[in-house]
């Protein structure tokens, strides 16, 4: 124990560090121009918790960005550098919103179950597909991910517009989910979904999977040297693909969730870089499932507080997406000194 | 309409669409020689569009703009070079965060300069040198196909013998593909192994600047904030189907530009246009897959065990 709490307080030096000069840096950038830098920084940090709503939309916020997150760290653990989780994303939201539309009388708990089952496979096996190419052919996963971002784009884009349109909408947009279908909320905390919960619930699960059995000690080992893993007898391409399968499973739960408990329907551009932004997530987390939290809740901080922040001291919300860029660039340029593996 | 009016108007839109393509691919194929994966095109291409309109509409001069596009495109590269490279960064994570950089970068200063978070559209606008009308109408079907066509286009025709040139006929090139082959041999050889990467980041920082530049201110005169949506992967994956060799790199990057201006004539044959926009993403994963193949054939005789890693 104390060996793991060591570790966790490794892990968190490095990214505070990081976060702190960035929000330093972007705070002199607020006081060049603003009249009222302090309103600024402080909607940008604290908004998020004047209301209940505010703190509504910061927990809706913070679901994917954990899910994703999480998924990462399993890939990365295993070694494989997944940068997928837009696609995946994408895919277990139109798997969730077809199942959902597909059974409109079905009694809730099965269909909120079935939609949420459909979400994850759809994610997991869009994440089977650079694995098993990883594992087979030694096809960079990068290039595969990356890739696969933009074909589920379209993909998604495609279906939703030829099969579950709603005529009535603007753009690309599916029907709206029959009521019995849509997650409930967090008791005493209306508009925050239930999936925030579970999420949550996941982090410290990842963790024992991760760090406290023999499945997660062969999992690493494929990630630390899948050959040295092999010739131990782990059978380590299989842990890869594994991995792979959680990754995406866990980013397509995040659509799903999405789906069923925020959107309550299928939006073409509903996600603003959820994918790339859990990347970043995992990587300031130090790849560690706890971590993880922390950094999530930390992004919809910032990515929610921005939009107070515009509105009360009229500093464009854009600042943050500056400041995450410089975040990562930050954070990488210390990464590959930890012993994390990338 | 004659035919042959229709097949150079038809050429003529596949240069316009190859054009930033081919600069994005031989911007990404620069780097992967030197055994660098270059994901922060994109950005660089975003920065550049952006500069290009920014300077232009402030100067009134083209060629001002172009340079400056390009200037600060190359600057983008040598941040992601100094992450990267000196800092010995991932230069995936690098690169991706290069990008959200130039997203939130040029959002920034849209919204905080020009008060309009929805683009920079001046009313009035500098051209670039362009090819008279006429002047090559001698040359039947592909002459008309260049007129009108601007500089930048020609720039990225004569980009690939250059990048042939430098890479395959020059001792830089050596020493570049050298460190990108093997870096502990290149650097026993005396190769500066860095430096050599730091060059190849900035030649892509040049290439993606003219792409940006060709972008926003060739036919369009204005910037719209992620306007390059994806291009700069687009080359990416054009350098990888052409497996980071000049000719067939800029062969897949025509190959793409052609499905681009295809696509936009195939209401015709009423096929989806994101099918048509997802080919060069699935073309990408194919040709690495083939070339995988191809190698684990190859290699067969000489693997123990199975399984390649």
């Amino acid at each position: 124990m104390r060996d793991s709490l060591q570790t966790l307080s490794r892990s968190l030096l490095g990214p505070v560090g990081a976060i702190v000069a960035v929000m330093a840096c972007g705070f002199l950038l607020v006081l060049a121009v603003s009249d009222e830098p302090v309103l600024a920084y402080r909607d940008l940090l604290f908004a998020n918790f004047d209301s209940r709503s505010n703190f509504a939309l910061f927990v809706n916020r913070m679901t994917p960005l954990l899910l994703i997150g999480l998924g990462v760290v399993f890939s990365f653990r295993a070694g494989v550098f997944n940068v997928g989780g837009e696609g995946q994303l994408y895919l277990g939201a139109i798997a969730a919103t077809a199942t959902a539309l597909a059974f409109p009388h079905a009694p809730g708990p099965v269909l909120i179950g079935l939609s949420l089952i459909a979400g994850i496979a759809a994610g997991a096996a869009w994440g089977w597909i650079p694995g098993i190419l990883k594992v087979r052919l030694a096809v960079n996963e990068v290039v595969t991910t990356l890739m696969l971002n933009f074909v589920a784009l379209l993909l998604t884009e495609y279906l939703v517009i030829n099969g579950m349109r709603d005529t009535t909408a603007y753009g690309a947009v599916s029907y709206v989910l029959a009521e019995q279908a849509w997650l409930p909320d967090i008791p005493g905390l209306p508009g925050a979904t239930i999936g925030a919960v579970i999420a949550l619930l996941l982090a410290p699960l990842a963790w024992v999977a991760l760090f406290r059995t023999e499945w997660g000690a062969n999992l690493r080992a494929a990630g630390a040297n899948i050959r040295f893993a092999e010739a131990v007898g782990v059978r380590a391409a299989r842990q890869v693909v594994i991995a792979m399968l959680i990754s995406g499973g866990l980013s397509g739960l995040a659509g799903a969730f999405y789906v069923l408990g925020i959107g309550h329907r299928f939006e073409q551009n509903f996600s603003p870089g959820f994918g790339l932004i859990g990347m970043t997530v995992a990587l300031l987390a130090r790849v560690h499932p706890i971590g993880v939290v922390a950094t999530a809740a930390f992004y919809a901080l910032i990515l929610n507080g921005a939009g107070y922040m515009q509105i009360d001291a009229d500093v464009p919300r854009s600042l943050v997406n500056l400041l995450a860029g410089f975040l990562v660039l930050f954070m990488t340029a210390r990464f590959r000194r930890g012993q994390a593996p990338a | 309409m004659s035919a042959s009016m229709q097949a150079s108007q038809f050429l003529a839109s596949v240069l316009e669409q190859t054009t930033p393509l081919l600069l994005a691919a031989l911007a990404a194929m620069i780097t992967t020689r030197a055994n660098i994966l270059n994901v922060a095109v994109e950005g660089m291409m975003l920065v550049a569009a952006f500069t290009a309109i920014a300077v232009g509409e402030a100067s009134g001069s083209a060629s001002l703009a172009l340079i400056s596009a390009i200037g600060a495109s190359a600057m983008m590269s040598l941040i992601f070079g100094f992450v990267s490279i000196v800092m010995k960064a991932d230069f995936i994570v690098a690169g991706l965060g290069l990008n959200i950089l130039a997203a939130g970068g040029t959002l920034f200063v849209l919204e905080q300069v020009y008060q309009d978070p929805g683009g920079l559209r001046p009313e009035v606008f500098p051209d670039l040198w362009r090819v008279p009308s006429g002047a090559l109408s001698w040359f039947p079907i592909v002459g008309p196909a260049f007129e009108r066509q601007s500089v930048i286009v020609f720039l990225a025709l004569i980009a690939v013998p250059v990048c042939s040139f430098v890479l395959y006929r020059m001792p830089i090139g050596y020493a570049l593909r050298a460190v990108g082959e093997d870096e502990p041999a290149a650097i026993a050889a005396g190769v500066h192994a860095a430096r050599m990467k730091l060059l190849a980041v900035l030649a892509s920082g040049l290439l993606a600047g003219l792409a940006g530049a060709q972008l926003s201110m060739d036919r369009l005169h204005f910037f719209l904030p992620d306007m390059t949506s994806g291009r700069g992967f687009i080359g990416l994956a054009a350098t990888l189907f052409g497996g980071g060799l000049p000719w067939a790199t800029a062969g897949a990057a025509f190959l793409f530009g052609a499905f681009g201006a295809l696509g936009d004539r195939l209401q015709t044959f009423q096929a989806p246009p994101q099918f048509v926009l997802m080919a060069p993403y699935i073309a990408a994963v194919l040709g690495l897959i083939l070339s995988r193949v191809r190698a684990a054939a190859r290699s067969r005789p000489a693997r123990i065990g199975g399984r390649a890693t």
